[in-house]
């Protein structure tokens, strides 16, 4: 029996810390494993104890680049488990500040790590020695993502003035239109960018998804709406356990999730795109159908085209909101504690975050859980790294490792954002 | 005859306070105060040096000031002057969300935004555990690099 393991033991133009394991015997592909050993995170654990007011703040800190996110979640949380239901132009302002984090996070993925691998660059910096416009252009686009942040949340990474019942600071009206001409010249550069992307060749490949996502009755999801797939899900956010589960892996930090009795299923830009493409303005559905993409997208090489055109959305969105904006009386409504559980569930650069948490009658923490978008991914990834592997066997290591990085890549996961607790068994005579 | 504008010079201090050793760039940055002529500016930075790169396109020159792996001496400084000796090779780069310093120069450099000038403090780090306190060997570092830094810049002001 002839045996071929594939081992890559760090993944680069990913966030965190992975590698790949590819068993071949005999020809035949055996298992395909991406490992995640990003050192456990706890923060579900050092949340339990905390008041109400500081979990946006921890949370923050999960992650650097998609840290609005994981606040938008939480406070949404938050305002459900204490009946509290945010309006108005707060909760426009939390469109906004969530428009300036899927323009930086896909910005810096669609340029900066994904683009490379379909001109045959090894990383950013040996693309933008001969395409140095694009590479500035998508720094402008992430500085454009990065301001709507900075003035509505204090600060670009890891942001502080998010507060469940809204912020702690509202912009002045001259505050959000300074940033206007900034982001018309960033939808701009986003059309641009999805006309590139959109030249670029790709595999024919895709896969029969089950994609899950948002669904608001009239908006591009961002903060709310029921829980739909492809297959016809269609659920309250707070039914999320009957209907997903996770289970640990030994080779993972990060929780595997699958929809029960079914497995493995998709959420990101891909899910997004297909269960809401008709939420998009007819702008946009004309950008991407100019691009090539119909309605429903199931290649995931060119997830990157959906990444761009998320972006235009992203700015246009901006921009609509910055329009219609009044600042509101009260920079947040008051909060009023109660004993219960409370669910969030919003829409992060790489798909669903879905955050539950239980408080005594203080506002304490007594229980936290959080499901992020790359551990409900990683089922799905390895089948796509099972499926591509499986047509490049026969090639050199080499090859078969750049396939595999590049399936990897499509998904554009945030491992450090994945990793939790394993348990731990200790097994004695 | 008007004398010539001084050259446009920055200071970029990186690292991290709440990483040991990590944080000895910071410190430096700290020790620059009163140092330096009012129009040269010290930018901080904790971890993405990618966001540096609009300030440093606006600049004849800088100067930077970080922790690096140990080779052997914590406390050992190392002056780089990248016309002369070169980019460190670059590693395969642990996060793809934030540049280290000799990615930013290289990218800085490939879209054509380094200054024409670019010097490097890289002092050798032992410790860089979460919230460890800086060594004594980087931290009495921190002083003799601030008045070579404080030099550099009035040397580089004057002449590119």
């Amino acid at each position: 029996m002839e045996t071929r393991t594939l081992h890559v033991d760090y993944l680069t133009r990913v966030e965190g810390e992975g590698a790949l394991e590819l068993r071949i015997e005999d020809g035949r592909l055996i298992s395909a494993q991406l490992r995640i050993f990003e050192p456990p995170r706890l923060f579900e654990a050092l949340l339990r104890g905390r008041t109400y007011a500081e979990v946006p703040d921890i949370v923050a800190r999960i992650c650097g680049i998609c840290p609005i996110a994981y606040q938008m979640s939480a406070v949404h949380a938050i305002e459900r488990a204490f009946g509290h239901t945010v309006e108005g132009q707060l909760r426009s302002l939390r469109r906004l500040v969530y428009c300036g984090e899927w323009i930086e996070s896909h910005a810096l993925h669609v340029s900066m790590l994904h683009a490379p691998d379909f001109l045959g660059y090894p990383d950013a910096i040996r693309m933008a020695r001969e395409h140095a416009e694009i590479v500035r252009n998508a720094l402008a686009l992430k500085k454009a993502g990065n301001e709507l942040i900075r003035v509505l949340g204090g600060r670009e990474i890891h942001p502080i003035n998010v507060k469940p019942g809204g912020f702690y600071r509202v912009p002045t009206r001259s505050e959000l239109t300074a940033i206007e001409a900034t982001l018309e010249r960033a939808r701009d550069l986003a059309v641009r960018l999805v006309r590139w992307v959109a030249g670029f060749p790709f595999p024919d490949f895709e896969r029969d998804y089950e994609f899950v996502a948002l669904r608001h009755p009239e908006e591009y999801p961002f903060n709310e709406g029921r829980l739909v797939s492809s297959a016809g899900l269609d659920i309250d956010i707070s039914d999320f356990d009957r209907q997903f589960e996770e289970r640990q892996v030994p080779h993972s930090t990060a929780l595997h999730a699958g929809i029960r009795g079914r497995g493995a299923y998709l959420v990101g830009p891909l899910a997004r795109y297909a269960l809401n493409f008709d939420r998009l303005p007819a702008s946009v559905q004309a950008l991407a159908r100019e691009a090539g993409l119909g309605p429903v997208c199931r290649n995931p090489f060119r997830s990157i085209i959906v990444r761009a055109i998320e972006i235009v959305y992203a700015c246009e969105e901006a921009l609509g909101l910055i329009a219609a904006y009044e600042p509101p009386e009260v920079a947040a409504v008051p909060l009023t504690p109660r004993p219960g559980i409370g669910f969030g569930c919003t829409e992060a650069p790489r798909g669903i975050c879905w955050h539950r948490y239980e408080f005594d009658a203080d506002g304490n923490v007594l229980t936290a859980r959080i499901v992020p978008p790359t551990s409900q991914n990683q089922p799905s990834m390895e089948a796509d790294l099972a499926a591509i592997a499986s047509t490049a066997l026969e090639e050199p290591d080499e090859v078969l490792r750049e396939r595999c990085e590049r399936s990897i890549r499509n998904h554009d996961p945030c491992i450090s954002c994945s990793a939790h607790f394993l348990k731990l068994s200790v097994l004695r005579p | 005859m008007r004398p010539a504008a001084a050259h446009r010079v920055a200071v970029t201090a990186l690292g991290h306070s709440y990483r040991g050793d990590d944080a000895v760039g910071l410190l430096v940055a700290e020790a620059l105060q009163g140092l330096l002529p009012e129009d040269v500016p010290v930018l901080l930075d904790r971890g993405d040096a990618l966001s540096l790169l609009d300030h440093w396109s606006e600049r004849d020159a800088v100067v930077c000031v970080d922790a690096c792996a140990s080779m052997g001496k914590a406390g050992r400084v190392h002056r780089l002057d990248l016309s002369i000796d070169g980019l460190p090779p670059q590693g395969a780069g642990a996060s793809s969300h934030a540049l280290g310093l000799a990615e930013a120069i290289a990218l800085s450099r490939a879209l054509r935004l380094a200054p024409r000038k670019v010097i490097v403090y890289a002092i050798e780090g032992r410790c860089f555990d979460p919230g460890a306190e800086p060594t004594p060997e980087v931290a009495a570092a921190v002083t003799p690099v601030a008045r070579c830094v404080a030099r550099d810049v009035v040397r580089l002001r004057q002449a590119i």
